[in-house]
């Protein structure tokens, strides 16, 4: 009986070795016997195959452990040792291409044989570069070293319908074998035939763990797919021009933790208390939860949380560089507030004797309430940061400045006003809306009994329209040439001032103010001519054309005209050879950084643009000043312990609706409509507490309502702190976790 | 077909499909195949074997597959099918079924180690636990005996006096996996062995009913019992195949048992499939040794061939029972028959179990010395002796 042991890796065809020997010795008459150790092995492992033949019949179904000689088809596997049993004087033939006498000493007692099978197969194309299926020439070599006559093996790779390469890789193998002299054993008399009973042993239990482990195979093993934690951007965040963490104040006045949702907005935006009152809350309109019962009310939660929260801001360490800020609307404001955060020197100077730009100006006190707007001026006071009122600055004077500073912002907004020819311009009947609400704020203007005509469709109309009405005027008509809908106008103030009385003419184009009978003798009453307009195409902004209609003219009573159509930048005080780039960054001849912001730069109009552009406008600064990279957006979006983040914004389609409950919007108190009338007092009470916060569906954000949690039924799921923590160990993947989660929050992903 | 080196499941597979294709004239042959380790080979080859009439259904079941087949031979077809370890625990109801409506289907059994915990290798505890249902039980020790043995167990089967299924087994990878020189025999001579099934109590178009009604007791008894007979029948009635088989293939297929230097043997060691072949290896040495030990070979387990052990053991002072199962609380399952068997006849005999490469662990010859070792110093029988628990040495419990 001869006895032959194969050492292979699984893949490499050490089974099919030991048939190809087995028929060839079958052929000749022989019983035979080949098989592999089966397990359950991967390709690439340590596998073994076993070859026996007989003249006589085979009874004997054991492995081999004392085998005449080895085969080993890996070279790498000879660490593994592949002696075991061998008997002396056995072949060890090798697949390799170093020489056999490089194993001579190792393998003193045996005869060495080596060939490089792995070549030989390549060299015939067998099996993939990576992986060449080395056996049919490695029966090549064990013909020649078993005295095998080649035409032998070849009829056995015939018999298993091996033919081609493979009878050609087998005839270079049994060519290309080399041997080595056999060194005599080691003098160390050998242990092998000596029998060492091994100590009684006894395996792991199956119930009492004692032993060890038996192979168990814990439930997360059965999964394919496994949960974990998402984020999305919500649409409010990803919407708000100041860049504030819409979600994130939101949830944490659920949690009727107001200062820390008052901490959240600060991270963004210096005004909580003005925005709450004056934005326009684009936030609103885009609120996914419109689609159920209305839009979460964020502009008063942001005014409850800027008037109810307390926040001590904590500034970072001085730095030695000094920033020069040119006007104290929003933007300068805002970027002056970062400024002051980054811990720089700032210095605001203000042509107007006190701060503050068009919010003290040019928002009636019945919206924005002056002592509102110092609170928050108070709160960038506190930084380091100085006020310099009374103090212009032109062209010669920012030159100045910028040698004087590290860098210079300039925020001064709008300063061209929109004009509108009416034949009798410059007659005191006629003003611009911005000065007119600048003199009602520094009440030097009444209009009792006067007939108002306000022309435009934007705040400042509204504004205009409804100090006209508080002013006592008789009669306030707005002039607006296109319609409701395009009225770019914040809707609450459209509404409110159809409240008050005020009416407004849509599609309708001023063209002349004309002299009228004087029905009161002072000679202030005329007549505003004015014609019908229709809406044709669409324009450069989408917004449809306003068209005149042919002989539509109409004469409006009025005794004064109010122009709020809109500004433009005035860009005289930048020195020339600098351009604006980007609305931003204005880059020129000054060694100095130079900034251009809020509207001044973007012309966007609102505070809360204005109060973005302020921050990018610092950010910026920081980055240039220090190197320091700011991402942008990375204050607001901040990132949850999140598995995967998308940047996508998330709509009400990826939000599983039918698990909230509706509940009515709450749009707090207003003052009766007797004091609307004629006070200038703040018509909005606020909201009574932060519980209209809790209607928020944080979409695509985890706000630890822990549904899934309550849900997992295989109870590997639990909320640790802030952290969702998965225990993948024993989850199945069965994925309630995910139809359980109202916002889209946890999601499979495949194994 | 030549003498072919291929493996027990190949020749199995071989077998079943030619013996299903010997019914070409008949009804046809038919199997319900489901896969599990390690027999998945077999059903393969059934499933590619281009039958000339008759239906091979892949189903989604062990229990379904035995569906098929007995639905099939029902019909009068030649049916058969293949399973393995827990596939023949999920299988069982039908397979009681099948036993009960005298049905002659042949199964072929890897036999596997039956989990938990998983295991693939080689242990007779699956096909041991149908021991009490209406199957005949033969155990194969390579893969010519596999080819004979399946051929052998349709014309057993199907005999009129028999008419019982049967379990044709093997070790799992040690016969299912080897390659070993095998004569598979041709067509023309299994279709002169397996003549067309004739199947008494088939079902037909012209008397369409279902069977297996309600019965009352004593027609529940007087049904076992002709069964029980059935069952007395078959030792005969298998000698009758086996000198058939003999005339057709020119071969001795083998006998219910086999036996090695029994004759006058102090000390006989009784096994089954590939441990008895190796424990062979072992007599004969002994035997050179001068010691006075022989060996007796089941096939057939089902029926026990209580008689024919008897006879073989007729010398015995001792016998040693190697066991490649277990039977919970009571030891090995030979071991339970082959003491019943000796009850009240050879009161004086020593009979000792050995629980040997359970789970698939490896027999080694030396193994069966230590066994033998331990036989011959015992004077009286002691709880089984258990053995390959991570080493060759036995362990006491």
């Amino acid at each position: 009986m001869v006895e032959i042991r194969i050492h292979g890796r699984g893949g490499q065809g050490g089974v099919t070795l030991a048939k190809l020997i087995a028929t060839s010795r079958f052929l000749q008459g022989r019983s035979v016997q080949a098989f592999g150790l089966y397990a359950a092995e991967r390709s690439g492992a340590p596998v073994q195959a076993f070859c026996r033949f007989d003249d006589e019949p085979i009874t004997n179904r054991n492995l081999i452990y004392e085998p005449d000689h080895v085969v080993v088809l890996d070279p790498t596997l000879v660490a593994l040792g592949i002696t075991g049993g061998l008997k002396p004087g056995g072949w060890i033939l090798l697949n390799t291409e170093e020489s056999p006498a490089s194993f001579a000493q190792e393998f003193r007692g045996h005869r060495v044989a080596t060939v490089d099978a792995t070549a030989i197969a390549r060299g015939h194309g067998l099996g993939t570069r990576s992986v060449p299926i080395v056996n049919t020439a490695l029966s090549g070599a064990v013909a020649r070293i078993l005295e095998i006559p080649l035409e032998e093996m070849l009829a056995g790779l015939a018999h298993l319908g091996f033919g081609g390469a493979n009878v050609a890789s087998a005839t270079d193998a049994w060519n290309a074998v080399v041997t080595a002299e056999i060194l005599a054993p080691p003098t160390e008399p050998s242990s092998d035939g000596a029998r060492t009973p091994a100590p009684a042993f006894r395996g792991p239990s199956f119930v009492s763990g004692a032993g060890g482990d038996l192979p168990g195979i814990r439930t997360g093993q059965w999964a394919s797919e496994q949960p974990g934690r998402q984020q999305y951007v919500p649409p409010c965040n990803d919407v708000c021009p100041a860049g504030n963490d819409v979600q994130g104040f939101l949830h944490a006045l659920a949690e009727d933790r107001v200062d820390d949702g008052l901490e959240i907005l600060l991270r963004t935006s210096p005004f909580p208390s003005v925005c709450g009152r004056v934005c326009p809350a684009p936030c609103m309109a885009e609120c996914n939860r419109i689609q159920l019962d209305g839009a979460v009310n964020v502009r008063q939660l942001e005014r409850l949380a800027g008037d109810e929260g307390k926040v001590e801001l904590v500034p970072a360490e001085a730095r030695p560089e000094r920033v020069a800020v040119v006007g104290s609307g929003p933007a300068g404001l805002t970027a002056a507030y970062h400024l002051g955060l980054y811990g720089y020197g700032v210095t605001v100077y203000e042509a107007a004797p006190q701060v503050g730009g068009l919010l003290r100006s040019g928002i009636p006190d019945f919206r924005l309430p002056p002592e509102v707007l110092e609170r928050e001026v108070d709160r960038i006071r506190s930084l380091d940061v100085e006020f310099i009122t009374g103090s212009p600055v032109d062209r010669i004077r920012l030159l100045d400045l910028a040698r004087a500073h590290d860098a210079v912002l300039v925020a001064t907004g709008l300063q061209e006003l929109r004009g509108l020819q009416l034949g009798v311009g410059g007659s005191d009947v006629v003003m611009q809306g911005i000065d007119f609400l600048d003199r009602v704020k520094r009440n030097e203007v009444t209009l009792n009994g006067e007939d108002v005509v306000v022309v435009g469709g934007g705040n400042t109309a509204m504004d205009a329209a409804r100090s006209a009405l508080r002013l006592g005027a008789a009669t306030v008509r707005v002039v607006y040439r296109r319609t409701r809908t395009e009225m770019p106008a914040i809707e609450e103030e459209i509404v409110e001032a159809l409240e008050e009385g005020v009416v407004i003419d849509f599609l309708t184009q001023p063209l002349s103010l004309e002299a009228e009978a004087q029905a009161d003798g002072d000679g202030s009453v005329h007549g505003l001519r004015c014609r019908r307009m229709e809406l044709g195409d669409p324009d450069a902004t989408g917004r449809r054309r306003p068209v005149e209609i042919p002989g539509s003219d109409f004469d409006v009573r009025c005794t004064r005209v109010i122009l709020a159509l809109g500004q433009s930048p005035d860009l005289s005080v930048f020195p020339e050879g600098t351009e604006v780039r980007e609305g931003e960054a204005l880059l020129g001849l000054l060694e100095t950084p130079l900034y251009a912001v809020g509207d001044l730069a973007t012309n966007d109009g609102t505070v809360a643009a204005a109060i973005g552009s302020g921050r990018r406008a610092a950010m910026h600064i920081h980055q240039t000043l220090t190197g320091e990279v700011v991402p942008q957006g990375e204050r607001t979006r901040v990132r949850s312990d999140v598995d995967q983040w998308n940047d996508e914004v998330i709509r009400s389609g990826a939000l599983r609706m039918h698990l909230f409950e509706r509940h009515p919007v709450d749009m707090g108190e207003s003052i009766g409509m007797d004091r609307r009338a004629t006070t200038f007092d703040e018509i909005h009470a606020g909201l009574p507490d932060a519980g209209e916060a809790r209607r928020c569906l944080s979409c695509g954000v985890c706000n630890e309502c822990d549904l899934c949690v309550t849900y997992c039924p295989e109870g590997v799921l639990k909320r640790e702190g802030h952290r969702l923590v998965f225990d993948y160990a024993y989850c199945k993947g069965c994925g309630i976790c995910v139809t359980e989660c109202p916002r889209n929050v946890v999601f499979m992903s495949h194994l | 077909m030549p003498v072919e080196v291929v493996t027990g499941n190949h020749a199995a597979g071989y077998a079943l499909s030619v013996a299903g294709e010997a019914n070409r004239t008949a009804r046809g042959a038919a199997c319900g195949i489901y896969p599990i380790t390690p027999q998945t080979e077999i059903v393969e080859r059934i499933a590619a074997f281009p039958f000339t009439k008759g239906r091979v259904v892949a189903v989604e079941s062990e229990h379904s597959a035995m569906g098929v087949s007995m639905g099939a031979s029902l019909a009068g077809a030649r049916a058969f099918t293949a399973s393995s370890s827990n596939g023949l625990a999920y299988m069982v109801e039908n397979i009681m079924t099948a036993g009960f409506y005298r049905l002659p289907i042949v199964m072929v059994a890897v036999n596997r180690t039956l989990g938990p915990p998983w295991n693939i290798w080689a242990d007779q505890s699956d096909t041991l636990m149908l021991r009490d249902f209406p199957w005949i039980q033969l155990y194969c020790s390579d893969n010519q005996e596999v080819t004979d043995t399946t051929l052998l167990a349709f014309r057993l089967a199907e005999d009129h006096r028999v008419l019982l299924p049967v379990l044709v087994c093997m070790d799992a990878f040690i016969v299912s996996h080897t390659q070993g020189e095998t004569d598979l025999p041709e067509q023309a001579d299994v279709d002169r062995y397996l003549p067309d099934l004739d199947l008494p109590h088939r079902l037909t178009h012209d008397d369409p009913r279902t069977l297996g009604g309600l019965i009352w007791p004593d027609v529940t008894t007087s049904l076992r019992l002709e069964t029980h007979e059935a069952m007395g029948r078959v030792p005969a009635v298998f000698e009758e195949c086996r000198s058939a088989f003999q005339d057709v293939f020119g071969r001795d297929p083998g006998g219910m048992m086999d036996t090695l230097e029994v004759e006058d043997a102090e000390e006989i060691l009784i096994a089954s499939a590939t441990v008895a072949t190796t424990a062979a290896e072992v007599v004969k040495r002994a035997r050179a040794e001068g010691r006075k030990v022989g060996l007796v070979k089941m096939r057939m387990f089902r029926p026990f061939p209580e008689e024919a052990l008897r006879r073989a053991c007729a010398s015995a002072r001792r016998v040693g029972v190697l066991d490649r199962d277990y039977a919970a609380g009571l030891g090995g399952v030979w071991w339970q028959d082959v003491r019943a068997a000796f009850q009240g006849h050879r009161d004086d005999v020593v009979i000792q179990d050995y629980l040997v490469g359970i789970g698939g662990g490896d027999v080694t010859p030396g193994l069966i010395e230590d066994v033998l070792e331990d036989l011959r110093g015992r004077e009286r029988a002691g709880p089984p002796v258990w053995t390959g628990i991570a080493t060759e040495k036995e362990v006491m419990v």
